[in-house]
């Protein structure tokens, strides 16, 4: 006699990650999957937890640097700018025409440099690997200029609380403006491979749907924030080192769909061309460092001569900057959305504390709300076009 | 960044208003009062949009933590900060009302033990499950735990709740 069993329908619980391939570093989904439908999706991080905040506490403002570096991993100079702002605003200190140009000019670059790999890396999640060659090849030249500048080609720290590291020679300068001046014609051929691409097209539109309320609630930022139609640029909101004086736009696309977020950072791509052609040219003379000698140390041939000098630059090296006690935030607009340091000083030469508000945080904790009633397969897609870098999430 | 601090200190009367040495507008509240000045933020003033929230452990001063919330105005363009101060004692959840404070009240929680009250799941974010203390706390060390090696596993057994795993 056969025993009639009422047909249950069953979910299927799996993970994905944290060792996937396409999770960008170390993100782990639970999925309950029911058939290929997500029922619903539970991102877990944690992973790449490595104490950065607690690791400030026991470091110099200037050692503490260094380690900004190694947050966002792809945008090392934004995550110097930002920290140097908030220090520098805890100070009130003055920074040199020719620095703030040139922290643009950085800035610019290093959004290329990550969006390259957005863009990359967006097509190999989705099967087109020829173009993430050519961006890496982009990004490699990028690299060497960056190692041309600081002698890193990552984890540069180049930009100091003060200013600059050093000048740029003018070799370099040009260097950069002939990568440049190609930089446009390899947009060009990345959006021959994709833009129009009808496979690409079929993954992407309509995909991973996030609403501007939504975003707005859940701190989403950036290109993640732009692409659902608000134009929330800090470049143009709140603009910090003079961008208001810059002429580009801020990229807006209105689906909030995956390849809306795409066409967002593609766009950008040319625009931070743009701003920095733009910051080349208007390069100004003179020095990049601060006078103000309790940020930097004064110049090398001053020690000789001048007792001052040598005080402060004992002071600076044996305890130390300590800015004036406070708490300060001045966020940038990082590749990935608003990125800014929360310091709180009480005066002595070592942060009280060090937060960072990180993009990718907030944007990856979104991403049920994109991914959820979508097919496993868009999940991907999802993912690759948040463009997350797990380094700062869990910072 | 022009702060009207009337208009802020007329819309809520209850809190103590200042201005930070950034020159974003701070209001400090009593944590009884916490929901519902966010939700007066949010509905009244237009500060909708979710940006940030983190705790600051002050160990000698008394009440120990303070937590900052930091909401920004599309309208005016403009950030306003949120405090509010415990000893270590639960803190109502705001996540009813910004559903985005839900990973950073769970990442005090995780690294300063503060526990939100009305949290739809107010477990680990960062550390392992089974950790023990709160690392970001003043008073937990820096190195305090082993590296845990296999051949160290069960031999130094004095870890950070390392011992407990695997």
């Amino acid at each position: 006699m056969a025993i009639e069993t009422p047909r249950i329908r069953d979910t299927l619980h799996i993970n994905m990650g944290p060792q996937h391939p396409s999770t960008h570093g170390v993100l782990r989904l639970e999925l309950e999957l029911d058939g290929e439908i997500v029922v619903s999706c539970k991102p877990i991080i944690g992973y790449l937890h490595t104490g950065i905040e607690k690791t400030f506490e026991a470091k110099t403002y200037l050692h503490g640097l260094t380690l900004t570096d190694r947050m966002d991993y792809l945008n090392p100079m934004g995550n110097n700018l930002a920290y140097c702002l908030s220090i520098e605003k805890l100070f009130e200190c003055e920074i040199t025409e020719r620095a703030t140009v040139g922290r643009v000019l950085l800035a610019e670059l290093t959004r290329i440099n990550s969006h390259l790999v957005f863009v990359g890396t967006a097509g190999l999640d989705l099967g087109a690997s020829s173009v993430f060659l050519y961006c890496l090849r982009e990004r490699e030249k990028l690299q060497d200029l960056f190692e041309w500048l600081s002698g890193q080609r990552m984890m540069t720290s180049f930009i100091r609380p003060g200013g600059l590291a050093s000048d740029f020679e003018p070799a370099w300068l040009l260097a950069v403006g002939a990568f440049l001046d190609e930089m446009p014609n390899r947009v060009d051929e990345y959006e021959s491979l994709l833009t129009n691409n009808p496979l690409f097209k079929e993954r992407m539109i309509g995909v991973g749907v996030l609403k501007a309320d939504d975003a707005i609630a859940y701190g989403v930022t950036g290109p993640a924030l732009r692409a659902c139609g608000i134009p929330q640029d800090l470049r143009k909101t709140n603009p910090y080192l003079g961008y208001e004086t810059y002429d580009f736009d801020a990229i807006v696309a209105d689906a909030g769909d995956c390849y809306s977020r795409y066409k967002v950072r593609v766009a950008e791509l040319r625009e931070s061309v743009k701003i920095a052609k733009q910051a080349l040219q208007r390069m100004p003379g003179g020095t990049v460092r601060t006078a103000n000698r309790k940020v930097m140390p004064p110049p090398r041939e001053e020690l000789g001569t001048s007792m001052e000098s040598l005080i402060h630059h004992f002071k600076l090296f044996t305890e130390g900057i300590r800015p004036p006690a406070g708490e300060a935030y001045v966020p940038v607009e990082s590749p990935r959305g608003e990125l800014g340091f929360y310091i709180v000083s009480d005066g002595s030469g070592k942060p009280v504390r060090v937060h960072e508000r990180a993009p990718t945080f907030a944007n990856v904790q979104a991403i049920p709300l994109m991914a959820e009633g979508g097919l496993v397969a868009d999940l991907i897609a999802v993912i690759a076009s948040m463009d997350p870098v797990m380094g700062e999430v869990d910072r | 960044m022009t702060v009207p601090a009337v208009s802020l200190a007329e819309a809520l009367p209850h809190a103590v208003h200042g201005v930070s040495q950034d020159g974003i507008p701070y209001i400090l509240v009593r944590p009884d009062q916490l929901v519902e000045t966010v939700r007066q933020c949010r509905d009244d003033l237009d500060y909708i949009r979710w940006i940030d929230m983190t705790a600051v452990d002050e160990l000698e001063v008394q009440p120990r933590f303070e937590l900052q919330y930091m909401l920004y105005s599309m309208v005016d363009r403009r950030w306003l900060r949120l405090k509010t101060q415990t000893d270590g004692e639960p803190v109502p959840s705001i996540v009813s009302v910004f559903p985005g404070a839900n990973w950073y009240e769970r990442e005090v929680f995780d690294l300063f033990g503060i526990t939100f009250e009305g949290h739809p799941n107010m477990t680990r974010l960062m550390m392992p499950d089974d950790w023990v203390g709160h690392p970001l706390r003043r008073d937990y060390p820096i190195g305090g735990e082993d590296v845990d090696f296999t051949v160290t596993r069960g031999v130094l057994g004095t870890g950070g709740g390392n011992e407990l795993r695997g």
